[in-house]
């Protein structure tokens, strides 16, 4: 008993241990580090939220939500309009953007939700597409194919360095924590059971229709609150920057890469993918795009259940030698 | 309104054969295969360069593309994508769009982004028909576009291989035990599509201008018409290009040309919803729910 009870004690102090190291290792990079480092490094923080967020609707629904870049579009031109047209302040604008892209998810679920598997897919690369145009055709609001300049961030350099790395940060935080608190709720026992076999779950008393319009109304959502940090960030916009499928997709790749309905899974296939396609364009920039295909190819080739699938295969295999010692031993 | 009408006859008939080699990859092998973007484009740029090297006809040119991406396909098909296809629908997907990024870079090196077209001595004139008046290119294409499909959905139900696709789309367990080879199928069936998508391209090199995403555009126009027709439904096809030419011809005469995307797609939500299996499919693959 008092074994156990101090073997459940030093597992707390390891998980504590190593909180504490991610902690530190997440608030020092801005104070010392190159502003080309703090740069990277922030944009692997906006695709880890980008890739958690995604993952809600693709590892626990199992809807393939490759158009969902149409929400952080959403997001990104909400604060843009807010700040440029109503001279709204950033986080109010920012709050906005999440909840219409949100509203937006759920509007318009109700009617997409009932597609599944690649149809679904398709589905959502024409919300994108459709979006981006409207977008670009409501010229007097947003800029249109001109383009919008979002007012830039007062304050020194340093100091904006700081604030972008800090909230993209926070909302990467806050996508993996809802990413958890989902991954332990009813929501998410729900949205596997309709993942494994939606028949089954809706049987089983899962309100299959709710339960995919939430979770596709949550990813929405953390995704405009991205696209809004982000247009904020890059301070100029273009439909085909924020509407960008091939950012969208990658993503998508992002969160299997890593593990699909894990929940820190996402965030390592995207720090991985993204400092990767960072290393590459530095050095190649003709062939960036070469280089990402090859990785996708063998991504899907060699890892296709993801980096968390070989954790857990060695963490098996260790135990099964563990155990097969523990045998020896009697 | 009538040269409205043949307007969108007229591109409805280069969709229709933009989407059948893409339908028929979706419907047979369960692959939405994002790489016909590629193929399209490297059509194209096969009928440009022996127009521009060695001044060839770009109608006599579609042979040769259609051959070089039959091969290409065959090579893709048994070299990578036959390993992944038991992961779903899902991995195909991603895996096409890897293949896709590579050829459009490729392509983007060796040819650059710019702007390049096809001008041979008959590419101006146009028959009038009653003040209507019909490109010949165009209306060539369209001809072209319709007898390759025709051929194409022969070759389905004349030919033993061409029943063993079929088969294969119906059920690849029970065509397996009939003695149908299906890892061969799916990379036949792969080339066809490709060489398919290989004759539309160089068939628009001849219309529009072309450069290394010209693709993108066409296989989002694929994309509708196959859920518009019905999966693996060649009628369909059809069909689905003539009906996404009209309409894209006529939202560009009404609400101007920045909104024919949205009127593509926003029929494609529509059809989607109110008829997911298409106008002229069955259930094939895919679960629609």
């Amino acid at each position: 008993m008092s074994a156990s009870q101090s073997s459940s004690f030093a597992r707390r102090a390891a998980w504590a241990f190593v909180a504490l190291v991610l902690a530190v290792a997440a608030v020092l990079p801005p104070f010392y580090l190159s502003g080309y480092w703090v740069r990277v490094i922030t944009s692997l923080l906006m695709y880890g939220a980008l890739a958690s967020a995604i993952n809600i609707m693709v590892g626990f629904a199992g809807y393939p939500a490759l158009g969902n870049i149409a929400f952080f579009g959403v997001g990104a031109y909400t604060v843009a309009v807010l700040m440029v047209k109503y001279n709204v302040d950033f986080f109010v604008a920012l709050l906005a953007a999440g909840v219409l892209a949100g509203l937006y998810a759920a509007l318009l679920g109700r009617a997409v939700l009932r597609l599944r598997g690649a149809y679904f897919g398709i589905a959502t690369i024409g919300i994108n597409h459709a979006t981006s145009e409207i977008v670009t055709n409501l010229d007097s609001l947003t800029g249109g194919g001109r383009g919008t300049i979002v007012p830039f961030y007062p304050g020194g350099i340093q100091e904006e360095r700081m604030f972008f790395y800090f909230l993209m940060l926070g909302l990467m935080l806050l996508a993996v924590g809802t990413t958890w608190l989902i991954s332990r709720s009813r929501l998410g026992y729900g949205l596997r059971a309709l993942k494994a076999d939606q028949e089954g779950a809706s049987v089983m008393g899962v309100n299959t229709t709710r339960f995919k319009v939430i979770a596709w109304t949550v990813s929405a959502g953390l995704t405009g609150l991205v696209g809004g940090a982000y247009a904020y960030w890059l301070s100029f916009l273009e439909p085909p920057y924020v509407f960008d499928i091939t950012m969208g997709v990658k993503t998508y790749i992002m969160a299997i890469l890593g593990g699909a309905g894990t929940v820190v899974g996402p965030v390592l296939g995207a720090f991985t993918l993204e400092l990767l396609s960072e290393l590459i364009w530095g050095r190649f920039l003709e062939a960036h795009m070469l280089v990402l295909g090859i990785v996708v190819v063998l991504v899907v080739l060699f890892i296709p259940q993801g980096f968390m699938s070989l954790f857990a295969q060695l963490a098996a295999t260790l135990k099964r030698r563990r155990t097969g010692e523990v045998r020896a031993d009697g | 309104m009538t040269q409205i009408v043949v307007n969108g006859l007229l591109t409805g008939g280069v969709y229709a054969l933009v989407a059948v080699g893409f339908s028929l990859v979706w419907g047979v092998m369960n692959v939405v295969n994002i790489a016909h973007a590629s193929y399209i484009m490297l059509g194209a740029y096969i009928s440009y360069w022996l127009f521009h090297l060695y001044g060839w006809d770009p109608f006599l040119s579609i042979p040769v593309s259609m051959a070089a991406l039959f091969v290409l396909g065959y090579l893709v098909a048994s070299v990578v994508l036959n390993r992944v296809i038991r992961y779903g629908l899902v991995m195909t997907l991603v895996l096409t769009f890897g293949v896709d990024l590579i050829l459009q870079n490729a392509a983007l090196i060796l040819w650059s982004a710019d702007y390049r077209s096809i001008t041979p001595s008959y590419a101006g004139a146009s028959l009038a028909v009653g003040g209507v008046m019909i490109p010949y290119v165009r209306f060539a294409v369209f001809l072209l576009a319709l007898v390759l499909v025709v051929l194409f959905s022969l070759f389905l139900s004349k030919t033993r291989t061409g029943n063993a696709i079929q088969a294969t789309a119906l059920n690849p367990f029970a065509a397996q035990l009939t003695g149908v080879r299906i890892d061969r199928i799916y990379a036949l069936t792969y080339a066809i599509g490709a060489a398919l998508a290989a004759a539309a391209g160089s068939m628009i090199s001849v219309i529009y201008t072309i450069q290394p995403q010209v693709g993108n555009v066409f296989l989002t126009r694929a994309f509708v018409i196959t859920v518009l027709g019905g999966l693996g439904s060649i009628p369909g096809a059809l069909l689905g290009g003539v009906l996404l030419g009209l309409a894209e011809s006529f939202a560009t005469v009404t609400v101007g040309i920045g909104w024919s995307q949205a009127v593509s797609f926003g029929l494609l939500v529509l059809i989607l919803v109110v008829r997911p299996q298409g106008l002229l499919g069955r259930r094939f693959f895919g679960g629609v729910g």
